[in-house]
């Protein structure tokens, strides 16, 4: 019985491909990543058949990547070996649980945003998620696996940072759980105490195991939301203000880019360029509270903050949400309702990257204006994104493109995001959802007993290395 | 086919986003393709990849290409949900990549039986040709002001609807005819076989000429898109005003021509927006004014208009695909079911025929053209 056979024998003919046509689609990703045919493409629905694929997998020995869209912007689903098989697990889309009262849900891999937005809108109004700028229909589950930014990541971190606990089938076929859910159902509450495992797979890319049921924490919806809009002018005066707001509190989400991104939503074509004059960044700061005169008074205390850099630079400027409808209609509001909404503006091309990076928050001003320079000097539109984490205990740097995949342009990317990231890493940054080349460039800098540790934990988990192998260059 | 080849000048659009695969907003699925078959080379986006690949050399022409290329309804709700520059283009896409599938690895033997059996019967059913036995059946003029094209299914399968539709133009005293129709070409042009319309619509544009007709009426969304957009296409333009059953018995209706029964009928009756009629050619309205006229009780979906989930028979694919096909209907019914509605009405002679065949006595399924016959 041929290898194919073997794997229709788990989930049925229906649901494994060795097409032509799926190999090629499933080989890229709308990077610059080069791209890799894997052998088949397989979809399971059940952990049962998660554990019989990984089982198959350590005897006959074909790789397996870990795949619920494939839109992680880093070529993380490419296969880096031949003879790979896709582990497509759409498939698994449930989400099995809501906890009103603590506050979480339990969800499968094929759970996207858009779904979990309207399922909590219709069941639960009153929880919440946290909701990145990405399409609606990405997948929950590894974006919280890959230690996303979403718009509650100013006060509660990386999505990473919301997992309660998970269950995995590990590389040699065992179903685990880590968290508090080892005592039974209906008991997802926590991560600690004990040691916490969740670490053996967040930020692994699919290298030690399927992930088959992940608890995320949920936020109470606060009765009273405000935004605001507030444009500002250089590198160092705007991160140094968007340092302040988020220091202060008042903000639970500080979506800071380049004005560039507003003339997107605002239809401005493509190309998109910055005039001297304009404001250099827009950031949409939303807060929340439980009744009016909180709310007024967060927006008062906002503009106080506001107001003393307006005197070092009075072209600084805070505009209340309201009036920021008025002049851009709408897409205003599409924004703040569920920023996926609005990812559109990154749809104009078939290639998409970015160059994406925690930095500490003492470099961001420089960071920001070094990669500025960098993606000027290659000729492409400023699409800078930047949000402070935790409060502020980290500070994302991150510059993206949108181009056409023709190879002088994709060629053009790559040198302009390598010297993006060389500047970032000279800066002590770490690049997130990290695709290979760029983890090449970490351990050529960073302390090797890290990746030592790295290597025997995969060794340790995955003795056969069927899962994912190549990633993180590990 | 367009001069400019759409495929050509979208060749670097579509990013993967899977926006596609579900409704904007309202996060019901929206490509029935991709439902079914789950891989990501059955949502548009697969089919527009492949489209690419094969244009840019990446992908050579392989049989196993053919299911993913073919088993799409060309239902076009990806480009209602699709917020990419693209988006207007993705069923010409597709279409156009059909188009050189066939050239290249020769056509779905079901589609290949549509074209023989137009050649040789003039419909894709292959039953005996008879349109114009029916202008002595009903004494119709040989000239007059409109034509009724019936469309094949109308005329050889869901005979009801070309008999209501005549007896709804006959109890208004509409001066009208009908012509040696010949297949209007829409299933050869769905499945890639462009090539052997050109003469149809030809033979169809010279009989409709004879009568003298300004005004062509279809009970057919198919036909209705194929007419007006496709003919157009091919440069073929008919010359005359191309008007659907439901626009002109709204006519009808609001000029007084049309008497409706006033005691109200205890139906409660749902709408199916045809592919065809309601997203290719965007009428949405003229089927729901009729039915806000009749004597009924008219509830909606969820899944409507733009958004509206499709029946799963267009495109070829109830020929070359019916397990999916019947799925997809049956998905349909359940959408109506849930508004506890005990009718389903559409505006397709294709829609009726996939419904109905899906249909396991949850509902009756009747053409707009029947229910208004029956309520006037
Ligand atoms: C236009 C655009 C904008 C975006 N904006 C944002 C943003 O603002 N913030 C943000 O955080 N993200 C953003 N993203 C990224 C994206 O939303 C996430 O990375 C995504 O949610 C991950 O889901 P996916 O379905 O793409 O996962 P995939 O790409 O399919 O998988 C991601 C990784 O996880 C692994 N994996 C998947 N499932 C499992 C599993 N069950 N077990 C183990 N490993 C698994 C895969 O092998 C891979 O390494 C954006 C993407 C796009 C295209
Ligand atoms: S067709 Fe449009 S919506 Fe679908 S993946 Fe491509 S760009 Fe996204
Ligand atoms: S036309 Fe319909 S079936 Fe075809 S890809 Fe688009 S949504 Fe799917």
């Amino acid at each position: 019985m041929d290898i194919k056979q073997r794997f229709e024998n788990i989930v049925g003919t229906k649901y494994v491909s060795d097409g032509l046509g799926e190999r090629y689609i499933y080989s890229f990703d709308m990077t610059e990543n080069p791209p890799r045919k894997p052998l088949l493409i397989v979809m399971p629905s059940t952990v049962e058949e998660d554990k019989k694929i990984i089982e198959l997998a350590n005897e006959t020995l074909p790789p397996l990547v870990p795949f619920v869209t494939g839109q992680n912007v880093g070529g993380l689903t490419i296969p880096q070996v031949e003879g790979a098989v896709i582990v497509d697990l759409k498939r698994m889309d449930k989400i099995l649980e809501v906890d009103e009262e603590a506050m979480y849900m339990v969800i499968e891999p094929g759970v996207t945003f858009g779904h979990v937005k309207r399922h909590l809108d219709k069941h639960h109004p009153t929880l919440r998620y946290t909701y990145p700028l990405a399409p609606p229909y990405t997948s929950v589950l590894a974006n919280a696996l890959v230690q996303g930014l979403c718009d509650l990541s100013t006060t509660h971190g990386s999505m990473t940072d919301f997992i309660n606990g998970l269950e995995a089938v590990l590389p040699t076929g065992e179903v685990v759980r880590v968290g508090t859910s080892i005592m039974g159902d209906g008991n997802w509450f926590a991560r600690y105490p004990l040691p916490d495992l969740v670490g053996l797979f967040s930020g692994w890319q699919g290298m030690t195991g399927i992930v088959t049921k992940i608890a995320l924490k949920l936020w109470p919806k606060k009765k009273f939301e405000g935004f605001a809009a507030l444009f500002t002018f250089g590198e160092h005066a705007t991160t140094h203000l968007i340092k302040k707001i988020a220091r202060s509190g008042i903000s639970e989400d500080l979506d800071s880019q380049s004005l560039s991104i507003i003339k997107m939503l605002l239809k401005v074509p493509y190309p998109v360029k910055h005039f001297d004059g304009e404001p250099d960044y827009g950031t949409v700061i939303g807060y929340t509270a439980n009744s009016e005169i909180e709310l007024n008074e967060k927006f008062r205390q906002l503009q106080e903050l506001v107001d003393t850099a307006k005197e070092d630079d009075p072209r600084i400027v805070l505009i209340p949400w309201p009036t920021v409808v008025k002049l851009m209609g709408d897409q205003a509001n599409e924004w703040i309702d569920f920023p996926s909404d609005a990812f559109k503006v990154l749809a104009e091309h078939d290639g998409l990257t970015w160059v994406g990076t925690y930095i500490h928050p003492k470099h961001w001003g420089t960071a920001l204006d070094g990669g500025r320079k960098i993606v000027e000097k290659y000729g492409f539109e400023l699409m800078a994104f930047m949000k402070p984490l935790n409060i502020l205990h980290i500070a994302e740097f991150k510059f993206i493109f949108r181009f056409p995949k023709d190879e002088e342009t994709i060629d053009r990317v790559r040198k302009c995001c390598e010297e993006l990231l060389d500047f970032a890493l000279s800066l002590g940054a770490l690049p997130y959802k990290t695709p290979i080349w760029s983890a090449k460039k970490v351990q050529k800098l960073a302390d090797p007993a890290f990746f030592e540790l790295a290597r025997k934990i995969k060794k340790l988990l995955d003795p056969n290395n069927i899962m994912n192998p190549g990633r993180l260059d590990l | 086919m367009t001069e400019i080849s759409p495929m050509e000048e979208w060749l670097y659009s579509c990013i993967r986003c899977g926006n596609c695969k579900y409704v904007f907003k309202g996060y019901a699925p929206s490509c029935p393709s991709g439902e079914y078959f789950n891989f990501e080379s059955y949502f548009a986006s697969g089919r527009l990849w492949i489209a690419h690949g094969i244009q840019k050399g990446e992908l050579d022409w392989d049989p196993s290409l053919i299911d993913p290329i073919f088993s799409c309804t060309t239902c076009g709700n990806c480009e209602v949900q699709c917020l990419a520059p693209h988006r207007e283009h993705i069923v010409e896409m597709i279409e156009e990549l059909r188009h050189l599938a066939v050239k290249k690895i020769g056509a779905l033997p079901a589609h290949q039986k549509f074209a023989e059996r137009i050649e040789s019967n003039h419909n894709p059913y292959g039953a005996e040709h008879h349109a114009r036995t029916l202008v002595q059946e009903h004494s119709l003029p040989n000239m007059a002001s409109i034509v009724y094209f019936i469309g094949c299914t109308s005329n050889y399968r869901e005979n009801e609807i070309r008999d209501s539709t005549i007896s709804i133009l006959q109890k208004a005293g509409v001066d009208f005819t009908i012509v040696d129709e010949h297949c209007c070409g829409s299933p050869l042009l769905r499945t890639g076989q462009v090539d052997e319309v050109t003469e149809l619509a030809e033979h169809n544009r010279t009989e409709i000429q004879h009568t003298g007709a300004k005004i062509v009426i279809t009970s057919c969304s198919g036909c209705y898109r194929t007419l007006i957009k496709d003919y157009n296409r091919l440069g073929l333009e008919l010359d005359v005003e191309v008007v659907h059953i439901s626009q002109f018995i709204r006519e009808l209706i609001n000029e007084g021509k049309l008497i409706l029964k006033k005691s109200f009928e205890p139906l409660q009756v749902t709408y199916h927006d045809p592919c065809h009629l309601a997203r290719h050619m965007g009428e949405y309205e003229a089927p729901r004014d009729v039915l806000n006229f009749l004597p009924v009780d008219f509830v909606e979906m969820d899944e409507i208009r733009e958004s509206a989930w499709c029946c799963g028979a267009g495109g070829g694919c109830k020929a070359a695909y019916p397990e999916w096909s019947l799925e997809t209907a049956k998905t349909r019914i359940e959408h109506a079911v849930e508004t506890e509605a005990s009718t389903l009405v559409s505006t397709c002679p294709f829609c009726k025929r996939g419904l109905a065949d899906a249909n396991n006595d949850s509902m009756e399924i009747i053409d707009l053209c029947e229910l208004v016959d029956r309520l006037s």
